[in-house]
C-alpha cells in the first residue's frame, strides 16, 4: 500500500516496557503517512482514531502495533476494501517476554515494527471472486447418512439431487427393523428412523431422487460444479455447489474368517447375515432351517486384528446387542452368549447394555475367541484369555460373527497412480520406465473400477483417504471436511459408527455444504481461513511447467493443461499457500502474503555486525499452532532469548525456501520453522504442509553443507497447540546452538 | 496349548440363581472392586469376582465345590463399594442358598424349604398341627390340675417320642450333606489334617466372631448375631441340662425360677429374644449394608422369632394368662421348634454348619493363616 499509518498502543505494559516516542520516530522515518499512540488503542476512542484516518482517505494501510493478531480481531476489523491491515504484536512478542528498558528490547521492538510497516507496504487489495455459485446440492448415497443430509440440506432451502447407485434406497438399514436407542431412557430397542426419514425425503418437492444412477463425470470446482449421471433413465448432466458423499461402509468379507469356522459351516454367519431373519422373524440355521437353541455371538471378529481391520468399528458391539435383545423378545427361549474383548458401549449405549445384561440375561463373556469348529453337528467355540483364567470351550447351534465395517470410498490418489502408469505402459519410452510402470499397474490393479465421484481433477477423480481408507481431513478437529474442497464426508464412510451418528453426520455435512455455498455466494474461502477472500495469484509468464504445485496441492485445487501450465480453481483453494512454498520461480502470490512481502520482511532485520556478538534469529511459526501457542507463552509471561524475529507464516508448507537463503545472506544466524505435527497423525490443518516444509529444508541443509554453511543453521520443529511450555526452550537452545557454531560468516556482504 | 476346558453353563440354574435374590448379578461387568474389598480374597483365589462369573454363566458345579462360598459372612462391603449396583453379598447369599439346596438330602425336603417362598405354610404349620393332633389324640388337652404345669398335659415321653427321631433326622441330613460339601472341597485342594483338628483350630473363631467382627458395611449385624448364636447354645445346655436332671436324678418341672438350669435357660432366652430382634430390625432398617431380605433369609428369622417369642410367652403364659391361651401358645412352641429341627439341615441355619466346616477346611488347607 501507498500510504501506511502506524498506530501504537502504549497500554497492557508496552508503554512501560518500551520507549515509544523512538518507536514512533522511526515509524516517521520509515515512511510512514501518520503515526500516532494511544494509551488503550482497543477501546472506542483508539479504534475511532484509526478509523477517522482511514475515513479520511489518509491511509490505506494499517499497522496496528499493539497485541497479537490473534486478539482484539473484533475491535480492528476494517473494511478489507478500503484499507490492508498488519498487526504487530509488541505486547505478546516484548512487552510480556522481554525485560523492559533493555537495549536488546528495544532492538526486537523496532525490528517488529519495521517488519510490520515493510509487508504493509507490499500489501496489495484483494479481489473477491465473483463467480455464479449454484444453490444445490449433491448427496452420493442413499443410506441413512445420505437421506439425513439430503433432508438437512432442503432444509436449509438448498435444491437437493440424491444419487443412489443401487436399486432402492436405504443403505444397511434397508433390511432391520429395530435399532439401538438413541433418546431416553436408552433402554429398549427403538424403532429404526429410516421409514419415517424415506417418506419425509419422497414427499419432499425439493429433493431429487435419482436410484440405479451412478457418477459418471464430476468437472469444476465448488459452487460450479459440473455433475454427470448415469442411470435407468440415461445420461444426464446438471450443477452442484457442494457435495456430500455419505456411500457408507460394507461389512468386513467374512470368507477371510476360515479360523472362525467361515466356509467349514454354513451355521458361521456374521452379523449382517442375521440381521434379516431378525426383521423378517424367522430364527434358523441355515444349515437346516431349525431353530437354534444357543447362539455364540463372536466380537471383533476381524476387527483389531493386524491381520485383517486394524481398528474398532464401534459400533459391532451395540449391534450384538441390539440383537440379542431382538432375539431374547422374539425367542426368550433361545440363549445367547456374547464373547467380547472389551465390550465397548460408548456414551449413553451404556444403559442399554446394562437393560441387554438385566432383560435378557445374556451370558456376557470376555474372552478372545480362538477359533469356531463343527462338533456333532452343531459348532464348538473355543476362546482363551476369559476371566475364568483358562481356556474354555462352549457348544451353540449358531455363531454370529460380529463383523467389522469397511468403508465404501475409493482411493483417488492411487488411482491415479494407477491411470498414470497406465499411460506410461502405453508410451512405452523405454524398456525399464514400461517394467517398472508395469509393476506398479498390477500392485494397484485391484482400484481398477473402483471410481465413485468420478473428480475431473488432476490429482485424481476421488477423495484421497487415511489409513484406512477413510477419507477425510482431520476427524477430531475438522469433521466432514476431505481434502477436496466443496466435497463432505459424512455417515459411516468418514469413520465406523452407529446409525445415531451416521444420521447427525447427515446433518453436519449438510450444514458444512450449505456453509460452503454462502460463503462462496460472498466471494469468501471456507475453513480453516474462513472468511478469507484473497485467491493465489500465478504469474504464469514465468511457469515452467514444473508441476511442483499441481503435485503438491493438498486440495487438488489446480489442474494442468496439455503443456503442464497449472489451471487454478479458485474456489477449490483454501488458500494455504503451500504452492507459494512450492514455487522454484516464486510466481504465486497473495494479496495479503506473497514471496515479494515475507522476503521483504526478513530484509527489514536489522543484522548487527559480527563484533557486536548478537546473532539475529528467523522464527518462522505456522499461524494455526505454533503462533497460537506462543501467544499462550507470552500470556503466562515466559521469557526468550531477544535474538529472535517472529515472522507468522499461514502453513510451514508456504515457506518459500527463498526466505531461508535470504536469511542467511543477509547476515541472520539462523532460521528456525515451528509448525504443527506430521506423519500418519498429523495435526497440520493443510494435512502435507509439515511433512512438505521438513522435506524442503532437508534438502536447504544440503545446499548448506555445499557452501560450506553449516546445516544446524537452518532447524524445522514440530509443535502440538498445547506445547506453549516448550517454546522458550527451543529459542534458547538454537541461541546457544548458534553461539557455539559461530557467527554467520556471511554478515556484512 | 493348555488344554480347554469344556463349560455347559445351566439355564435352570441361572434362571434360579436370578430369581432367587442374585438378579442384581446380571449387572456385574467383573471389574474387580468387590474384591479388592473382600478380605477372602488371596492372590489365588479372586472372591467373589470369580463366583460372580460363574453364578452368571451358570457354572453350577463349580460354585457347589468351592468352599469360599462359605467363608462369606455377607458383610456387604462388596455390594456397598460395587459401581454397577449389582449386590455381591447379596448374589453369594443366593448362591449359598441353592447350594444348600443342591446338596442338601433327602431332596424333596431341601426342594421344599429351598421354594420356602410357596411352602412357609406348609413347613410352619404342619408341625404344629401335627403336635396339636398328637396331643388331642393322647389326652384330649385334659388339664388336671391348676395352676398349669404343661408335663401334665404333654409329658416328657411325648417330648422324647417326637423331638428325639426329628432330631435323629436333622442330624442324619446335615452328616448327609456335609459329607458331600466336605467330598467335594476335598478335591480342590488337599488338606492337612484330620476334621477334629480343623474344628478345634477354628472352635474359637467360631465363638467368638472373630471373622464377623473384621466386617466393615454389616459389622452391625456381628452383635446380634452373637447374641442368638450364644443363646442357641444357651438353650441346648438347657434342653440338654433338663434332660439329665429329670431322667437321672428324677427332678420334677418346673424348676424354681432360682434353678441354675432355670437361670441358664432364662438367660438364654434373653439372649435369643435380643439378638433376633437386633437382627430384624437390623434388616429393617435396610440399605446395601443389610442385603436383600429374600424368602431363604425371612423364613428363619420368622422361625427363630415364633420359637423364641413363643418359650417365652409359654413360660410367662402358664402364670398369667387363662389355660387354653397357655396352651395353644405352648403347641405353637413345640410345633415351631419341630419345624427348626426338621428344616434346620436345608435352612438357612444350615450355614452354622456348612461354614464351620468350610472354616475348618480352610484351615487345614493351609490356605489362610489364624486371625
Amino acid at each position: 500500500m501507498e500510504r501506511v499509518g502506524v498506530f501504537l498502543c502504549t497500554g497492557c505494559d508496552i508503554g512501560a516496557s518500551l520507549a515509544t516516542d523512538k518507536l514512533e520516530q522511526l515509524a516517521h522515518t520509515s515512511g510512514a503517512v501518520h503515526v500516532a499512540s494511544n494509551p488503550c488503542l482497543c477501546a472506542p476512542e483508539g479504534v475511532a482514531s484509526i478509523r477517522s484516518a482511514v475515513d479520511a482517505g489518509t491511509v490505506d494501510g494499517v499497522v496496528i502495533a499493539a497485541c497479537s493478531q490473534r486478539h482484539k480481531q473484533q475491535e480492528f476489523r476494517l473494511d478489507p476494501a478500503a484499507v490492508q491491515v498488519e498487526r504487530v504484536a509488541l505486547r505478546e512478542q516484548v512487552a510480556w517476554t522481554h525485560p523492559p528498558g533493555h537495549e536488546d528490547t528495544q532492538a526486537l521492538a523496532e525490528d517488529l515494527l519495521r517488519m510490520g510497516m515493510v509487508r504493509a507496504k507490499k500489501m496489495v487489495p484483494a479481489k473477491r471472486m465473483a463467480e455464479a455459485v449454484e444453490q444445490a446440492v449433491l448427496v452420493v448415497g442413499g443410506g441413512l447418512a445420505g437421506l439425513q443430509a439430503a433432508q438437512a440440506a432442503a432444509g436449509l432451502g438448498h435444491p437437493v439431487v440424491l444419487v443412489e447407485k443401487s436399486a432402492e434406497l436405504g443403505g444397511y438399514l434397508a433390511g432391520v427393523r429395530e435399532v439401538v436407542p438413541d433418546a431416553p431412557p436408552y433402554d429398549r430397542l427403538q424403532q429404526s428412523p429410516l421409514p419415517d426419514l424415506l417418506r419425509a425425503v419422497r414427499a419432499d418437492p425439493r429433493i431429487r431422487v435419482l436410484t440405479g444412477t451412478r457418477l459418471s463425470r464430476v468437472g469444476g470446482q465448488p459452487g460450479q460444479f459440473a455433475v454427470e449421471v448415469e442411470g435407468k433413465a440415461g445420461r444426464e448432466e446438471f450443477r452442484v455447489g457442494a457435495i456430500v458423499q455419505a456411500t457408507g461402509a460394507r461389512p468386513y468379507d467374512a470368507s477371510r474368517l476360515a479360523h472362525l469356522g467361515v466356509g467349514a459351516s454354513p451355521d458361521v454367519i456374521t452379523s449382517a447375515q442375521l440381521e434379516p431373519m431378525l426383521a423378517s422373524r424367522t430364527l434358523a440355521r441355515p444349515s437346516d432351517g431349525k431353530p437354534p437353541r444357543r447362539i455364540a455371538f463372536v466380537q471383533c471378529a476381524g476387527s483389531r486384528d493386524a491381520a485383517h481391520l486394524s481398528y474398532c468399528s464401534s459400533e459391532c458391539c451395540a449391534t450384538s446387542l441390539r440383537q440379542v435383545m431382538a432375539i431374547h423378545q422374539a425367542w426368550p427361549e433361545v440363549e445367547c452368549a456374547v464373547f467380547y474383548r472389551d465390550l465397548r458401549a460408548p456414551g449413553q449405549i451404556e444403559h442399554f447394555y446394562r437393560a441387554v445384561q438385566e432383560q435378557s440375561r445374556v451370558m456376557l463373556a470376555r474372552g478372545t475367541v480362538e477359533g469356531v469348529a463343527a462338533a456333532g453337528g452343531g459348532l464348538r467355540v473355543s476362546v482363551k484369555d476369559s476371566l475364568l483364567g483358562e481356556r474354555v470351550e462352549i457348544d451353540a447351534d449358531l455363531v454370529v460373527l460380529a463383523t467389522g465395517m469397511v468403508p465404501n470410498s475409493a482411493d483417488g490418489e492411487l488411482i491415479r497412480q494407477l491411470r498414470d502408469a497406465k499411460n506410461r505402459i502405453e508410451r512405452n519410452e523405454s524398456e525399464t520406465q514400461r517394467k517398472a510402470a508395469e509393476e506398479l499397474a498390477a500392485s494397484l490393479a485391484h482400484h481398477e473400477g473402483t471410481e465413485i465421484l468420478n473428480l475431473a481433477y488432476r490429482q485424481g477423480p476421488d477423495l484421497p483417504v487415511l489409513a484406512y481408507g477413510f477419507p477425510d481431513s482431520h476427524y477430531i478437529c475438522f469433521p466432514y471436511e476431505t481434502r477436496r474442497t466443496g466435497i463432505y464426508a459424512a455417515g459411516a464412510v468418514r469413520a465406523p459408527m452407529d446409525p445415531a451418528q451416521a444420521a447427525e453426520d447427515g446433518w453436519g455435512a449438510a450444514m458444512k455444504a450449505s456453509q460452503l455455498i454462502s460463503a462462496l455466494g460472498r466471494g469468501e474461502t471456507v475453513h480453516p481461513r474462513s472468511g478469507d477472500f484473497a485467491a493465489a495469484d500465478f504469474f504464469l509468464q514465468r511457469c515452467t511447467q514444473c508441476k511442483r504445485c499441481t503435485e503438491e496441492c493438498p486440495f487438488g485445487s489446480l489442474d494442468e493443461d496439455a503443456k503442464g501450465t497449472p489451471q487454478y480453481n479458485a474456489s477449490r483453494c483454501r488458500r494455504c499457500g503451500i504452492c507459494l512454498g512450492a514455487c522454484p520461480e516464486r510466481i504465486v502470490s497473495f494479496a495479503d502474503y506473497s514471496v515479494d512481502a515475507v522476503a521483504s520482511m526478513i530484509k527489514s532485520i536489522e543484522v548487527p555486525d559480527e563484533v557486536d556478538e548478537k546473532p539475529r534469529i528467523l522464527a518462522l511459526l505456522c499461524e494455526n499452532d505454533a503462533y497460537p501457542a506462543l501467544d499462550d507463552a507470552a500470556m503466562k509471561r515466559a521469557t526468550w532469548n531477544p535474538w529472535v524475529r517472529v515472522v507468522p507464516v499461514r502453513c510451514l508448507g508456504a515457506v518459500n525456501v527463498v526466505w531461508i537463503a535470504d536469511s542467511l545472506s543477509r547476515g541472520i544466524d539462523g532460521v528456525i520453522l515451528i509448525g504443527c505435527k506430521r506423519g500418519d497423525d498429523y495435526q497440520c490443518h493443510y494435512i502435507k504442509g509439515s511433512e512438505l516444509a521438513h522435506k524442503r529444508m532437508e534438502n536447504v541443509q544440503e545446499t548448506l553443507t555445499r557452501l560450506s554453511l553449516e546445516a544446524e543453521r537452518v532447524r524445522v520443529v514440530e509443535l502440538a497447540r498445547n506445547e506453549m511450555a516448550r517454546i522458550p526452550a527451543l529459542f534458547d537452545e538454537f541461541a546457544e546452538k548458534l553461539v557455539e557454531l559461530g557467527a554467520n560468516p556471511l554478515k556484512g556482504f | 496349548m493348555a488344554t480347554a476346558t469344556t463349560i455347559s453353563p445351566s439355564r435352570e440354574f441361572r434362571d434360579e440363581f436370578l430369581r432367587r435374590g442374585g438378579g442384581d448379578a446380571v449387572r456385574c461387568f467383573q471389574c474387580a472392586t468387590c474384591s479388592a474389598a473382600c478380605d477372602l480374597t488371596t492372590p489365588e483365589r479372586v472372591f467373589p469376582r470369580r463366583q460372580m462369573l460363574w453364578a452368571q454363566w451358570g457354572l453350577v458345579d463349580r460354585l457347589a465345590s468351592d468352599p469360599s462360598i462359605w467363608l462369606c459372612h455377607q458383610c456387604n462391603d462388596c455390594s456397598v463399594r460395587c459401581p454397577r449396583d449389582a449386590r455381591p453379598g447379596d448374589a453369594m447369599q443366593a448362591i449359598r442358598a441353592l447350594v444348600v439346596e443342591r446338596v442338601g438330602a433327602p431332596r424333596f425336603m431341601a426342594q421344599l424349604v429351598g421354594r420356602a417362598r410357596s411352602t412357609w405354610p406348609l413347613l410352619l404349620g404342619l408341625p404344629v398341627l401335627a403336635w396339636a393332633l398328637f396331643i388331642l389324640v393322647v389326652n384330649g388337652f385334659a388339664v388336671p390340675r391348676t395352676p398349669l404345669v404343661y408335663g401334665d398335659v404333654v409329658p416328657v415321653w411325648m417330648v422324647y417320642s417326637v423331638f428325639l427321631p426329628a432330631a435323629a433326622f436333622a442330624l442324619g441330613a446335615a452328616f448327609l450333606g456335609a459329607r458331600r460339601g466336605w467330598a467335594a472341597w476335598g478335591e480342590g485342594a488337599a488338606r492337612n489334617g484330620s476334621l477334629l483338628e480343623g474344628l478345634a483350630a477354628v472352635a474359637s473363631d467360631v465363638l467368638w466372631h472373630r471373622r464377623f467382627r473384621a466386617c466393615g458395611a454389616g459389622r452391625p449385624r456381628w452383635a446380634g448375631h452373637f447374641l442368638l448364636m450364644w443363646g442357641f447354645i444357651g438353650a441346648l445346655a438347657t434342653t440338654t441340662l433338663l434332660g439329665v436332671l429329670m431322667d437321672v436324678f428324677g427332678v420334677k418341672t418346673p424348676l424354681p425360677q432360682v434353678h441354675a438350669v432355670k437361670m441358664l435357660g432364662n438367660a438364654s432366652a434373653v439372649l435369643l429374644g435380643v439378638g433376633v430382634v437386633w437382627l430384624v430390625l437390623n434388616r429393617a432398617a435396610g440399605g446395601e449394608a443389610a442385603g436383600r431380605t429374600r424368602a431363604f433369609d425371612a423364613f428363619l428369622l420368622v422361625l427363630v422369632i415364633l420359637v423364641v417369642f413363643s418359650g417365652i410367652g409359654a413360660e410367662l403364659a402358664r402364670l398369667f394368662l387363662p389355660v387354653p391361651v397357655a396352651l395353644a401358645i405352648y403347641v405353637l412352641h413345640l410345633g415351631t421348634v419341630l419345624s427348626l429341627f426338621l428344616t434346620f439341615p436345608f435352612s438357612k441355619l444350615a450355614h452354622a454348619l456348612y461354614r464351620t466346616l468350610a472354616m475348618a477346611h480352610e484351615r487345614l488347607t493351609g490356605q489362610r493363616s489364624p486371625s
